[in-house]
């Protein structure tokens, strides 16, 4: 036994002096990452926070691989880099006839999948009417659709059963993505492991917890990007995510942690890039409960809270005091609507007219781990208290904090809003609407004369009219309250400066600046 | 009675624990507040649509029905369909366990080469600067939690001296040794502490026992005396502990696995719950309670082995 556990030990040494000398030869030769002419790099590396849930665009739920999905797949339109109009991608054209009832998409001649399948317009009709049909998924953003044909190879033909003005919007969304029929319906669900679409990159290779690796498409249609290469890896720990950007080991992460940011922004070669993003931060107020039956009520908290204070103490700065419901960044925003301002003495006048000169106790609801949320949320405690409100903040894991507050047996509750779609439809519907499906954001708030004035604007194809509805929803969510907006927060992205046109729209897909963006040697 | 004649009788109890165990996650996960299409839909939930979530994915069932048909599915080698990664869940369970395996088998080497030498050494050399040296690091290291001592570990040894990489799982024997170097020796050093502690005492005891008089008194040289008599019988006490803590290594990699982004079954585990993705988690549970009630098992044969006394005592 003696001479055995001397073997051992020796095999030990010649382990740890193997591992030394592989740590020593790895650290040397792992540098550089693909270089291609002078100066440049042909790989960018991209550190997300969270894992990749799927490929298939009719089921994704994540954001970071909606986003990932935008540079697979095309789809018949596309947002624009600013997120308030649309593209052509697969079509190049289209016309609306029949008052709004038929819609007619010519695509590419020449669009191919990166396999170099023909892309044809069967495909897009395949597509379109898979993720309709999935269970849970969109299909309810398409009801009024009656039929889509594809009379040839180029052609495209959507009826309507009504006018439907979000229809574009709609098919610009993610899970409109074109897949190849003939491949999805022999392989099914492995088919999204090693999938083929026809966006500007394709998947190498594909581990959804750590890491995704995609190469230029041979046969994309579109502008052939700069960089060949994409790797995206999946690193969920905050401060390792931002030690990779500090030993230059990758070129962008997301969201790094706000308590990082100003050491990132001193890090030579450094900084932390915000981009207007839909996010909407807002505060739910569950009229189940009685004081926040009253308007008076809803707008005293309004007036109580001081969103500057809020974005200084939660959001380093890096965040805009928040005024209309709708996300700042998208068609038919109103832009008269200015944020509350901080009167707690008006707030304490509105609460007597009330009928609460002295308060009332109620909860708030925030997420664990959301370390922006509980700032926000011990501002908000404080500044109530001051008008005489006694908040009791209760913690929850984040699905736990959802059911509590979806349930209509909240009281407030931190929530947020993003956007799917570029038209206002969608945002209007789950916020204003509370027959939408979503109780108006769980506030159960219910205003005839709004929820006319979203259906209506949902038929209204003339832009003007839509303009003029949605600016009632707006300023009738703004004054009547439902729930307090509390600000626009953006999305944030530690850049290396290395690293030239990085950028994400404000649905945060980043697809259209990796076909442009360059990566210089570091 | 035999040295193993208790085995047949643990290994019914095994299989009734491991029952329990689907019994108890299976229920317990559904007394969670929040269900599957709420954690999908996020902020774009509406009653309509998680209806048809539900009805995809069989939750409208009765839930004694849903766990029959789980039974069902186990006893012909299936845990379902993971609702976050749309594809089996013995699948996504199966892709996880290499790099916590790997972690664990590393880090209880590493744990087992850096406590033996230091914690018999401490015990034979007891109040010298040995043991208080060691005495002082080991209570330091076990008093830092792991994702503090990984982050440490990240910025001395792959940020300011680039040789480690920060984070990832490598490819290939040499490559997983290279890549979960810093999370082993996170962990291993946290695991130690209990070993040295344990090894020194159990060699100052020892030391103590009149069999080591006796050897000594028959004229057996002393560095004999030490390996054959004393380190073999310190290191016997200290089987057990060490079995005991590989079974709490096995649930508290997580932190590890996540400061490093190892996607292993700890990491795997704590998402599905947040993403309520059950046949996930009640996998994940099950492969726990194997791996916890097989080391405990194996422990318990290993100790007979070596000490005809413990078969005896557990046999009866």
């Amino acid at each position: 036994m003696s001479q055995g556990f001397r073997s051992r030990l020796l095999s030990a040494g010649v382990i740890a002096l193997a591992l030394t000398a592989t740590a020593c030869s790895s650290s040397s030769s792992s540098s550089g990452g693909g270089s291609s002419t002078s100066g440049t790099l042909s790989t960018l590396t991209i550190a997300n926070a969270v894992k990749v849930d799927t490929l298939d665009p009719e089921a994704n739920s994540v954001n970071e691989s909606i986003w990932l999905d935008q540079n697979l797949y095309s789809r018949l339109l596309q947002p624009n880099a600013t997120g308030t109009g649309l593209l052509p991608d697969l079509a190049t054209s289209w016309t609306i006839s029949n008052k709004g009832l038929t819609y007619t998409f010519h695509l590419r001649p020449n669009a191919e999948f990166s396999n170099g399948m023909p892309l044809t317009a069967s495909d897009v009709v395949y597509s379109i009417q898979r993720s309709r049909a999935f269970k849970g998924g969109w299909g309810f953003l398409l009801t009024p659709v009656k039929t889509i044909t594809a009379p040839d190879a180029h052609t495209v033909v959507i009826t309507l059963s009504q006018p439907h003005a979000p229809l574009l919007a709609d098919l610009a969304m993610y899970a409109y993505s074109v897949v190849p029929e003939k491949l999805v319906k022999a392989q099914g669900a492995a088919f999204f492991t090693h999938p083929v679409g026809s966006g500007p990159f394709m998947v190498t290779s594909y581990n959804p917890d750590t890491e995704v690796d995609l190469a230029r498409n041979p046969h994309f249609y579109g502008i052939t990007p700069k960089i060949s290469k994409v790797k995206i890896l999946i690193i969920p720990n905050d401060n390792t995510r931002v030690l990779e950007l500090e030993s230059k080991k990758v070129d962008v992460i997301e969201n790094p942690p706000g308590n990082l940011v100003t050491e990132i922004d001193k890090t030579p070669g450094l900084s932390v890039q915000l981009f207007p993003s839909t996010r909407v931060d807002f505060i739910q107020l569950d009229e189940h409960y009685a004081p926040f039956k009253k308007a008076a009520v809803r707008q005293a908290l309004n007036y109580a809270i001081n969103r500057n204070a809020i974005v200084k103490l939660a959001y380093q700065g890096h965040a805009v005091p928040g005024a209309s419901f709708m996300p700042y960044r998208m068609e038919f925003y109103d832009n008269s609507i200015r944020p509350y301002p901080y009167d707690p003495a008006k707030a304490k006048q509105l609460l007597a007219q009330a009928g609460y000169p002295h308060g009332f106790t109620t909860f708030l609801i925030t997420v664990s781990g959301d370390v922006a949320g509980q700032a926000e949320a011990v501002v908000i405690k404080q500044e109530l208290a001051a008008v005489g409100i006694t908040v009791n903040i209760q913690s929850y894991e984040l699905t736990t904090a959802y059911s509590k507050e979806d349930g209509g047996h909240s009281q407030m509750g931190e929530r947020y809003w993003t956007n799917d779609i570029i038209d206002p439809d969608e945002v209007a519907t789950f916020g204003a609407d509370c027959q939408g499906g979503a109780n108006a954001f769980s506030s159960y708030w219910c205003d005839t004369p709004t929820i006319n004035a979203v259906n209506q604007a949902r038929s209204e194809l003339n832009s003007a009219t839509r303009q003029q509805l949605y600016s009632q929803v707006q300023q009738a969510v703004y004054t009547q309250s439902p729930f307090i907006v509390v600000d626009y927060s953006p999305y944030r992205y530690g850049v290396g400066d290395w690293v030239h046109g990085f950028h994400a729209t404000p649905l945060g897909n980043y697809d259209l600046s990796l076909e442009t963006l360059t990566v210089s040697s570091h | 009675m035999s040295r193993f004649g208790s085995l047949p009788r643990r290994l019914v109890h095994v299989v009734i624990v491991l029952f329990g165990i689907t019994l108890v996650t299976f229920f317990l996960l559904r007394l969670i507040p929040g269900d599957p299409a709420l954690a999908i839909l996020g902020s774009s939930y509406t009653h309509a649509r998680a209806q048809a979530i539900d009805s995809g994915l069989g939750l409208n069932r009765p839930i004694w029905s849903q766990y029959a048909l789980f039974m069902n599915r186990l006893f012909h080698g299936s845990l379902g369909f993971s609702f976050f990664y749309h594809e089996s869940a013995t699948t996504v369970i199966l892709n996880h366990i290499p790099p916590t395996l790997f972690l664990i088998a590393y880090s209880a080497v590493l744990a087992a080469l850096i406590s033996l030498p230091i914690g018999f050494f401490a015990g034979l050399r007891r109040g010298r600067a040995v043991d208080q040296v060691s005495r002082v690091f080991f209570t330091l290291s076990f008093a830092m939690p792991a994702f503090w001592l990984g982050i440490i570990f990240i910025l001395i040894f792959s940020v300011h001296l680039p040789v480690f990489p920060i984070s990832g799982f490598g490819s290939g024997l040499v490559g997983h040794l290279y890549y979960l170097f810093l999370p082993a020796l996170t962990i291993s050093l946290g695991f130690s502490t209990v070993l040295v502690r344990s090894l020194r005492t159990s060699t100052i005891t020892t030391l103590r026992a009149e069999f080591v008089d006796t050897a000594q008194m028959k004229g057996i040289a002393w560095s004999q005396v030490l390996r054959r008599h004393v380190f073999r019988n310190a290191v016997l006490a200290v089987v057990a502990v060490y079995g005991v803590n590989l079974a709490y290594l096995i649930s508290g990699t997580v932190l590890v696995e996540n400061v490093f982004s190892l996607p292993g079954l700890g990491t795997l585990l704590v998402n599905s719950v947040s993403d309520r993705d059950y046949p996930v988690v009640q996998g994940v549970t099950l492969v726990f309670a194997v791996l916890i009630v097989g080391i405990n098992l194996l422990t318990d044969v290993a100790q007979a082995a070596l000490d005809p006394r413990i078969g005896q005592e557990i046999g009866t």
